[in-house]
């Protein structure tokens, strides 16, 4: 996607937006047309279940309905916001069905080493080339536990149970690794 | 928090953002959000960089998850709501009468822990929600779901021979009476163990003027002054 192309999809989401707020449903309608496979991509990464990930995705719709008139254009761009509150809803609904401190079955291969080719078919979208670098550039096990918090929704508790570390150790790797993200990604 | 230097607060907005923290920490920092606009904006900042993580997951959703949205929508028709507050807000802003905003603004704690918090009202968040410049919150609420009572704290009620009358709407879009509150200071009101289950997420709080007789009312006679929405933090 160029980006008069991106441009032109974010003046019509933002558009879309406001229709919504004003409680335009075919409005909502046409925003889930543009949005929802991405949304759901998003969902289901966290959930794992299609049919859960689904479920919150109803949910997402209608907070969407509640807050669009909260959305503020000038502080985020639409796609962002919409995948905040997929995000949010979707690790609430795994927060609620796993129980604290309980891992997931695939607790120990999330934290495994990320093979190339996890981040490879990300690198094949040019959006996310750049974060991709960044990542890489990472220490091994900073870029181990960002991958599975953005991916698979652990919490500083879950990976330190999951790499055994303890959680001291695991929050200074992790926030070593977001000082050295932004960084890396603000260089031109 | 407020003894935080810009790295550890930017270093919060980037684990928010990133979803890391457990449930107490998670949800001070979301009340930061709501209270701080710069965290807020470095929460925006972080979601900004980690989204483009998000291209590579798109995948279509089952053909019927649209019509359940739909009948949703339906169910939870408030389109006459938010019509009489746009209504309420366009009059107020025209003849000035009235400097206070609307915006209800609850709290629901989650269920656990059981100590209760009291949350100071989020005035910045009720104008974030209104998006209109000046404003401060009418009314503030807090919800202690285990004792099923609601605090709600008059900010700003105009002068009235009528009395505030709050009201639940759930998904059916039918105000259910909550009893009247003060017009000013903190009025504590018990919730009936029926009427417990409609004060969740998304359910909307608004407050009419009413005469005072015959309260609680089956129907409200007038647009509400006040609403908002039951936000769980």
């Amino acid at each position: 996607m160029d980006e008069a192309t991106a441009g032109a999809a974010r003046a019509r989401m933002v558009a879309v937006l406001a229709r919504v707020a004003d409680g335009d449903q075919k409005g909502l309608q046409e925003l889930y047309n543009l949005t929802s496979a991405k949304l759901f991509g998003v969902c289901l990464r966290i959930c794992q279940d299609r049919e859960a990930a689904e479920d919150v995705l109803q949910q997402v719709y209608m907070k969407v309905w509640d807050r669009a008139g909260r959305f503020d254009a000038e502080r985020a761009s639409p796609i962002t916001w919409l995948c905040a509150i997929a995000r949010n809803t979707a690790i609430d609904w795994l927060r609620a069905n796993r129980k604290a401190g309980d891992l997931p079955e695939n607790a120990a291969a999330a934290v495994a080493d990320t093979s190339p080719l996890a981040w490879e078919s990300i690198a094949a979208r040019q959006e996310s080339a750049r974060i991709t670098a960044c990542l890489e550039a990472l220490d091994e096990r900073p870029r181990r536990a960002i991958h599975a918090a953005f991916y698979d929704g652990f919490t500083y508790l879950q990976l330190a149970q999951s790499m055994a570390v303890p959680l001291g150790t695991l929050k200074s790797w992790v926030r070593r690794g977001l000082l050295q993200l932004k960084a890396c990604l603000s260089h031109d | 928090m407020t003894d935080a230097t810009p790295e550890e607060l930017d270093a919060l907005a980037a684990e928010l953002a990133l979803g890391l923290l457990d449930d107490e920490d998670r949800a001070s920092a979301m009340r930061l959000c709501l209270s701080d606009r710069s965290f807020a904006a470095a929460v925006d900042a972080w979601r900004a960089r980690l989204a483009p993580l998000h291209a590579a997951f798109e995948e279509a959703p089952a053909p019927d998850v649209w019509p359940a949205i739909e009948r949703r929508l339906i169910a939870f028709d408030d389109t006459r709501l938010r019509r009489a507050l746009a209504r309420w807000r366009m009059g107020a802003i025209a003849s000035g009468a009235l400097a206070a905003s609307l915006a209800a603004f609850v709290v629901l704690r989650p269920p656990s822990p059981p100590a209760v918090r009291i949350v100071p009202a989020p005035e910045q968040a009720a104008i974030a929600q209104l998006g209109s410049d000046g404003a401060a919150a009418l009314l503030a609420a807090n919800y202690d779901p285990a004792g099923g009572v609601l605090r709600i704290r008059a900010v700003r009620m105009p002068a009235s021979a009528l009395a505030p009358e709050l009201w639940v709407i759930p998904e059916d879009g039918v105000p259910r009476s909550l009893g009247l509150v003060a017009a000013d200071g903190v009025s504590k009101v018990g919730i009936a163990p029926q009427t417990r289950a409609l004060l969740r997420d998304g359910a909307t709080l608004a407050v009419t003027l009413e005469p005072r007789d015959g309260a609680p009312h089956r129907a409200p006679s007038s647009a509400p002054i006040a609403a908002g929405k039951i936000s769980t933090i």
